[in-house]
């Protein structure tokens, strides 16, 4: 459930609750004076009702009696009129008496008008005298007592209007406090996925409280870390810059060198010159990683033939292996394609591969597979060596680490390839893992394939 | 060489190297000149005093890319370009502009001499073939190797001397693949690497400069992983 909701509801639910209280302590404490107003009224229009009635029975006699009372039936919720003498007998009208229980005597008993209810309707009734002094009771049967319509349907505005405002109100007040949390929360979104000039600022201008404060507060990071990015970019560049031109003098005056040694000096200028290329592909490595870790260029994607490229990387990585008596070899490849970058994918397998027929054992093979599962390419590239210890595993994809001190720098590696293979792989939305075989080390990647549109690998394009 | 000492004009802001490679290149039997900024590179170059620019793509006021696109206007002088290792946009940039060729910082100036005398070689061809004169044709496109020249309906094509070979090359094999690795052997005279997307680009700027067929296909087709076909009106 969302802030928002949340505060809204609850808001709505206290008001709501407050108001419905309200109501019911006004209602109970309203309604018994109001039945008995209603009876009072009901009395006083009986007493008028009743000696009209009477006054017109010895005027006009039973006939004009009867015309009179039918024509108050259906008035003022009357259901049915009824004039009794003392022995129970109807002078007019049609009233059932068999209802009204004790009614007749009490109404007969007694000088105020009295009530008799049931269910569904009220009996009343109230004495009445003739001129010559005889008693007669004056009966009705009303529909039962209810607030008026009109007094019911006005509460019922009322409440709805109460409700609809208070509702209108949390409303107002839970966007009011979570909106500048939702903009905040698209902001840190914003920068998270790599745009940095994000601000909030300027939407919260007009607000001074401690969500403002916040507001600034995210801004100043934002900003601090846009410029912290912007100088490492900047930084990267000028190492790529600043550390090759020493190097490219390097070689040149290497080389002038060469021409003038005689001889005796060409094994150790050809070190310097194979240290100097060492140190160049690790600018280039540590600028490569620097990129894919902060996101900084935009690598260009297209559609990737796979095994092609897995193909001629094992050729390439079996034809060196072979040189120190090792051997790279092919278990299965399926025809897969995905949508990437190829140099990163490129880079990516050929680290992990090279790693392999580094650790491998001599006389043994590494052997390469992909396979689909699922949406992924599944390429798993394992070696015949000492392995790694298994607390350390998780630490095998860190830039510049290196499993215990036995694994020297025998092959000039920079400690930045399975680095480099991992980010590679991560930006493109893959895992890679590595994990203990018994007798060596297996290292799996896993790449979100695209649908194959052809099983050949030569598709004939116009790219 | 059977001709006098070659000219070569080095434009690049790290005077030291320029010293470093001057000297290098004068050992090897070029006559060297060099100049630290891109300016005053683009005002000799225009002399036309050279054989062959060595052009530095970072550089201060104008960078080689600008001096590339500016010197295109009006020369067709070879330009070898030296670029920031892994930065692949770089070197794409700088062919696309009309680079003859492109080395990435640092380099071994040994690859430096091989990759010059290789364009040299392109031009110089243009005499020696005179005896050999062929005569390429496909449909309104006509090439003559004797003037080097690369006509679409008569107009000429403003062809650099390596879209020049790669496009003879497609020619004498029209409606064959030919083999990405053997067009880098033979046209650029050094083997194929993973990464070179060097004939892509010559390709493609060979594809504007030609123009489609006439329903809209282009004259040269890719065929991933594999190389390219010039396709004849016919198919």
């Amino acid at each position: 459930m969302t802030l928002f909701l949340k505060i809204f509801l609850w808001f709505w639910l206290a008001m709501a609750t407050i108001v419905g209280v309200v109501f019911l302590v006004n209602w109970s404490t309203q309604s018994e004076p109001l039945a008995r107003q209603w009876q009072t009224f009901v009395g006083e229009a009986m007493n008028v009702n009743s000696q009209t009635a009477v006054q017109i029975y010895e005027n006009e006699g039973v006939e004009g009696l009867e015309l009179y009372l039918k024509r108050l039936n259906g008035r003022q919720r009357i259901n049915s009129v009824g004039l009794f003498d003392r022995q129970g007998n109807r002078i007019g009208g049609s009233l059932d008496v068999r209802e009204t229980g004790d009614l007749f005597d009490r109404g007969f008993n007694s000088s105020e008008p009295q009530f008799h209810r049931l269910p569904d309707k009220t009996f009343a009734a109230s004495t009445v005298n003739l001129s010559d002094g005889t008693k007669l009771l004056y009966m009705l049967e009303l529909k039962r007592f209810q607030a008026p319509a009109f007094f019911t349907n006005r509460l019922l505005l009322q409440i709805l209007a109460v409700v609809l405002t208070a509702g209108l109100v949390c409303y107002a007040l839970a966007s009011y406090l979570t909106s500048p949390i939702r903009k905040l929360g698209k902001a840190t979104r914003d920068i998270a996925a790599g745009d940095l000039s994000v601000r909030v600022g300027p939407e919260l201008s007009n607000r001074r409280d401690e969500l403002a404060h916040l507001a600034s507060d995210f801004d100043e990071m934002a900003e601090r870390i846009e410029s912290l990015i912007e100088s490492e970019k900047r930084l990267t560049r000028d190492i790529s810059h600043e550390l090759r031109s020493p190097l490219a003098r390097m070689k040149v005056a290497l080389e002038l060198l060469r021409g003038r040694s005689n001889g005796e000096s060409d094994t150790l200028i050809t070190r310097i010159d194979t240290e100097s290329d060492r140190l160049n592909e690790l600018i280039s490595q540590i600028l490569t990683l620097s990129k894919l870790e902060t996101g900084s260029e935009e690598f260009s994607r297209s559609d990737l033939n796979l095994k092609s490229i897995l193909e001629s990387l094992i050729a390439d990585a079996d034809f060196e292996a072979r040189a120190r008596d090792r051997s790279v070899e092919t278990v299965k490849i399926e025809g897969l394609r995905m949508i990437g970058n190829e140099q990163l994918v490129r880079q990516a397998f050929d680290n992990v591969l090279r790693n392999a027929v580094l650790y491998t054992e001599q006389g043994t093979r590494v052997e390469v597979s992909m396979e689909r599962e699922g949406t992924e390419a599944v390429v798993t590239i394992e070696d015949h060596g000492p392995g790694v210890p298994e607390e350390e595993i998780d630490s095998l994809f860190k830039p510049f680490y290196r499993i215990g001190e036995a694994r020297d720098r025998k092959s000039g590696g920079t400690g930045l390839g399975l680095a480099i293979a991992q980010r590679a792989v991560r930006s493109h939305n893959g895992s890679i893992t590595a994990r203990n075989t018994g007798n060596g080390l297996a290292v799996t990647i896993r790449l979100p394939v695209s649908e194959a549109r052809s099983a050949s690998p030569a598709v004939v394009t116009t790219a | 060489m059977g001709r006098s000492m070659e000219k070569v004009l080095i434009v690049d802001d790290d005077e030291e190297l320029c010293e470093l490679v001057s000297e290098y290149l004068t050992v090897e039997g070029f006559d060297v000149d060099s100049v630290n900024d891109g300016e005053e590179g683009l005002r000799h170059a225009r002399e036309e005093l050279h054989d062959l620019i060595i052009l530095d793509v970072m550089m201060p006021k104008k960078n080689g890319f600008d001096v590339l696109r500016e010197l295109r206007q009006t020369s067709t002088i070879p330009v070898v370009m030296l670029t920031a290792r892994g930065e692949d946009m770089e070197r794409i940039v700088g062919l696309e502009i009309g680079a003859d060729d492109y080395l990435p910082k640092p380099f071994n100036p040994r690859e430096l001499v091989a990759r010059i005398r290789a364009v040299l070689r392109r031009i110089e061809k243009a005499g020696d073939d005179e005896d050999q004169a062929e005569r390429l044709r496909s449909g309104e496109l006509e090439m003559n190797t004797s003037a080097r020249s690369a006509k679409m309906k008569g107009k000429d094509l403003g062809l650099t001397a390596v879209e020049y070979d790669i496009l003879a090359e497609l020619l004498r094999n029209a409606g064959q693949v030919v083999k990405k690795e053997d067009l880098s052997v033979r046209v650029l005279e050094r083997e194929l690497s993973p990464f070179d997307r060097s004939l892509d680009m010559h390709i493609s700027n060979i594809r504007k400069k030609l123009g489609e067929h006439k329903g809209g296909k282009d004259r040269i087709k890719t065929i991933r992983s594999v190389g390219y076909i010039f396709t004849t009106e016919a198919n």
